[in-house]
């Protein structure tokens, strides 16, 4: 009976095995394998699509996105194509959320966030050349969106909006005698908006004649792009090949030592303010009433220092005549403050350049494209600008606009704006370069431990950021 | 130079009670793991003969029921339970052929063929694939288990029949589930719970440690086991290594700090308000209160900007002709960590506070009144009445204190985050180990080696934690207070 027993048990074992295999090979036999598709941008639209728009929240709040999609709709009606604000976070996640289906089927994001995307192959290349807004838009701008992948390169996005620092100052509080004291060269433009070597005098005159209260030129350290323009200007640069190989990291190239000792000395002439951030957000204020003479930021918060001064007590017109937005002055090219010997380089600076993907994810690329051809024609990238006062990387509204668009177009042209690296390893740059950029200014506040009081120990700081940021991308890659 | 000899001696006098302090703590994890692993030994001896027993004296319905799950109950009349088991099994082979055996053998290669959206291709997501794969054995488990209940279950009625007893109907076994046996039933739902939010996401975790997971290795890309190589590189890789033991140097000392600071001034302060010469006690009680009520970021964020070179306290420095001060900033390492154990403690010591003082309150007054009498000093009755008590009732407290400062994110995260420091890698000298895990897994995408990071702290706080327990009176002198 026993023995039938422990025989009966084995049978059961040795058939319960079975099952689960048959059932595991029967499985394995049921998994389906995904189709190939074609080229997903045929020219015919999908008819009743409806397309999940991301729009950053500015132009959310300011009512742009409404006008867009209305319009879209209104002019797309007859195809039963319908686009609706995505209603996710400005900075959501194609990533992680597009192969899952929760992503937008068009974003607007700044280069360097679009382009960790093609990588995972989670946007779309796209048939730029048959968008209206081709021929407008710079060489320069189809560059942040282009990448190699699998040996090909692709353009990946459509710039709408570029984006670099300008210099922003009170013309009001320009010395009385600035024609005849502060305007060697008497071409009407004040020497500290021209050159950084007399806003440097200019600020040390106004922090002693003020015991230290007011400042002339006054900008945190603390963010990198605001700051590595001045490494840029003297040679350095972030990655390698035009900012596409993360293999090669040269903050330290060339002669950018020389911009590090740019930062320190014109960290000297402001407070010990400009090695955190608090002076960042109280700059508005500052700017108004009237504690700096000068500070570097972007466009787009042109209105934020108006409605201070405004606040401050100045009618709009009188905000609007004081405040003088401009290009960055040039540096010395001896890289010391006090020595304009050796004549002027130009001040490049960081930039960025924003504009429209397509989800690889979208099940209507046909109607995506029609609606991005839409939102970067003429007519809207020039209302765009009228609402939000963004600098349009069209080339043609940006002569209409003309101002700071230009300029900036122009910086952006001519290589003064370097558009942020459009590889993901970008990423990895800022907290290096933000400590180094916050030992520096504190550098100039030291008194008995000064760390950077020669060439060679700012190079080697420089060398050692380059390692920091390479050992960030590559020590675990392996 | 009898001053040196006296310091000496007191010197090797502390030094030999550590010591002896030190052997007893290890004899006794010592003896706890020995103890542990003899339970373990009779336990699966009981098993062997119970399923030895079942194996020999089952009949051939107890037979039945292993072969297809629920037959020996069919067999016993017992219809309903008897369909339930099998639909058990039948649910379990439908699962098994349509999902379980994909996901399984996922969890092992964890995809064979990469994704690309831009051609429509619906590659493998190893990532969904490993999630699905321990959902998978999980189920495997829960199969395995259902399968015993149902040999024992035909096993107990056989016994009952052979002894001429009534086996339970099915009403009567649901009708004790909501008597006799409700604990089982109010226990599945937790289960159930704890599986899919706490198990799940922890084994994950733990699993992600193994694999190639971060870096240029993220979806859909496929991720690879790499076994134990995550923690040989935290170890061996040169920088790597000695910002982990750098950091952990730190952490351990910013724990055991913060932990004794927040306890005994929230201890102070309940005792101080505790005194009768105190007045208006439910006023003073309120400042730390609100201190506590406030969200704990915005009040990290209040105290980075205060100590910022353009804050208020920098403000009135320079106002009064003094130079501004680096608190915070890249200079500042002990300062900056003082200022951390500070910010803590002022979140943290309210809710001492109020432990203490109800603790306090619970403490008979005629233990003073009587160590009055014999003549004890009011520090005397604090370390012979007041601490014993309050440590012996906050034991457990203090340890879960002691792991939540240990793993404090927000702290140096928001007073003195995005800073790398050249002597750490992606680190700074105040960042804690939890800080570093964040720096690797979000802000550089390294999420093995993260997940191999939080695993060694889950190890160090539960030896620690574990270790302090056992020397603690919570554990020592349990009947004492009872």
């Amino acid at each position: 009976m026993k023995k039938n027993i422990v025989a009966l048990s084995s049978h059961i074992a040795v058939l319960l095995a079975v099952i689960l295999t048959v059932g595991i090979v029967g499985s394995i036999a049921a998994a389906k394998s995904g189709s190939e598709g074609a080229n997903k941008f045929t020219g015919e639209l999908e008819h009743g699509a409806t397309l999940r728009i991301l729009e950053n929240d500015t132009a959310i709040k300011q009512g742009y996105l409404g006008e867009l999609i209305a319009a879209f709709n209104q002019k797309y009606a007859e195809y039963g194509i319908k686009a609706v604000d995505a209603n996710m976070d400005q900075y959501t996640d194609l990533e992680n959320d597009g192969p899952f289906g929760y992503g937008p089927d068009v974003l607007y994001q700044a280069n360097d966030r679009l382009m960790r995307y093609p990588d995972g192959k989670h946007i779309l290349p796209l048939p730029v050349e048959t968008l209206s807004c081709y021929e407008q838009v710079s060489e320069k701008a189809w560059q942040s969106y282009t990448n190699v992948v699998g040996g090909e390169s692709y353009v990946f996005g459509v710039p709408v909006n570029a984006q670099g620092p300008l210099l922003y100052y009170r013309k009001d509080l320009l010395p009385e005698n600035w024609e005849t004291e502060w305007d060697d060269d008497k071409n009407g433009v004040p020497d500290m908006i021209e050159y950084w070597t007399d806003m440097y005098r200019y600020s040390k005159q106004v922090k002693t004649q003020n015991g230290g209260k007011k400042f002339g030129y006054m900008r945190s350290f603390l963010e990198p792009y605001f700051s590595v323009g001045y490494l840029y200007s003297y040679g350095g640069y972030t990655f390698g090949n035009n900012n596409t190989d993360p293999s090669d990291i040269g903050h330290s190239a060339g002669n950018a030592h020389l911009g590090a000792k740019v930062i320190r000395q014109l960290a000297s002439v402001m407070d010990e303010r400009c090695i955190d951030d608090s002076v960042t957000t109280g700059a508005y204020a500052a700017i108004a009433s009237g504690e700096f003479f000068a500070t570097v930021t972007t466009p787009d918060v042109y209105t934020m220092f108006i409605d201070e001064m405004v606040a401050a007590g100045m009618s709009r017109e009188q905000a609007e005549e004081n405040l003088v937005t401009v290009t960055m002055p040039k540096l010395p090219a001896s890289g010391d403050l006090t020595d304009e010997s050796q004549g002027f380089v130009d001040n490049k600076m960081m930039g960025g350049v924003q504009g429209y993907a397509i989800s690889s994810y979208t099940k209507y690329p046909n109607a995506a494209l029609a609606f991005v051809d839409f939102a970067t024609s003429y007519e809207m990238v020039l209302r765009r600008n009228e609402l939000l006062g963004i600098v349009p990387a069209r080339g043609d509204v940006a002569e209409q606009v003309g101002g700071l668009s230009e300029i900036i177009n122009g910086n952006l042209e001519n290589g003064n704006i370097v558009v942020m690296p459009s590889i993901k390893e970008n990423s990895q740059i800022w907290t290096p370069l933000q400590t180094l950029f916050q030992d520096l200014a504190k550098d100039a506040f030291r008194t008995s431990d000064i760390k950077y009081d020669t060439e060679d120990k700012i190079k080697a700081a420089l060398k050692a950021v380059d390692k920091q940021i390479y050992d960030a991308i590559f020590t675990l890659k392996d | 130079m009898k001053s040196n000899v006296k310091k000496k001696t007191r010197a090797s006098v502390f030094f030999n009670r550590c010591g002896i302090r030190c052997k007893v703590l290890f004899h006794k994890i010592g003896v706890a793991i020995v103890n542990f692993f003899r339970r373990m030994r009779a336990k699966i001896k009981a098993t062997n003969a119970r399923v030895k027993e079942v194996l020999t004296q089952g009949n051939g319905k107890v037979s039945a029921s292993m072969l297809i799950m629920g037959l020996g109950q069919l067999l016993y009349k017992q219809w309903i339970k008897g369909c339930l088991f099998l639909a058990a099994q039948v649910g379990f082979i439908l699962y098994f052929v349509f999902r379980g055996a994909k996901d399984f053998i996922g969890f092992f290669t964890l995809g064979v063929r990469e994704s690309n959206a831009w051609y429509g291709i619906e590659g493998d997501n190893s990532v969904i694939m490993m999630l699905m794969g321990i959902l998978s054995i999980i189920a495997i488990i829960f199969y395995i288990v259902l399968y015993v209940a149902n040999v024992k279950d035909a096993y107990r009625i056989q016994s009952a029949v052979d002894t001429l007893k009534q086996p339970q109907t099915f009403t009567e076994e649901m009708r004790s589930l909501l008597n006799r046996n409700f604990y089982k039933t109010a226990m599945v739902l937790p289960i159930l719970g704890v599986c899919v939010f706490n198990i799940l996401p922890i084994v994950f975790m733990i699993v992600i440690a193994f694999t190639n997971y971060g870096g240029e290795i993220v979806p859909p890309a496929l991720i690879d086991w790499v076994g134990f190589a995550n923690f040989g590189k935290i170890l061996s890789l040169g920088q790597f290594a000695s910002t982990f033991f750098h950091i952990l140097g730190w952490n351990l000392l910013w724990a055991i700090l913060a932990t004794a600071l927040n306890y005994f001034a929230g201890l102070g302060l309940a005792l101080l308000l505790n005194k009768k010469c105190v007045k208006g006690k439910v006023f003073w009680r309120l400042f730390p209160i609100l201190a506590y009520a406030v969200p704990g970021f915005i009040t990290l964020i209040a105290f980075k900007y205060m100590f910022s070179y353009g804050g208020p306290i920098n403000q009135m420095i320079t106002q009064a002709g003094g130079t501004a001060i680096g608190f915070l900033d890249i200079d500042a390492k002990w300062m900056a960590r003082g200022i951390g154990l500070f910010v803590n403690a002022w979140l943290c010591v309210p809710s001492s506070m109020l432990l203490a003082t109800g603790i306090l309150s619970n403490l008979n007054a005629d233990l003073y009144e009587a160590a009055k009498v014999d003549g004890a000093n009011a520090f005397r009755q604090f370390t012979r009445i007041t601490l014993p008590y309050v440590l012996f009732a906050t034991m457990p407290v203090l340890i879960s204190q002691f792991i939540a400062n240990f793993n404090n994110f927000g702290i140096f995260y928001f007073l003195r985050g995005g800073l790398y420091l050249p002597e750490y890698f992606l680190a700074s000298d105040t960042d804690l180990l939890i800080n570093w895990l964040y720096n690797m897994s979000i802000d550089n995408n390294y999420y093995s080696i993260g997940a191999a990071i939080s695993i060694i702290i889950f190890i160090l706080t539960s030896v620690i934690s574990l270790s302090v327990y056992v020397m603690s009176p919570s554990y020592k002198q349990e009947e004492t207070y009872q």
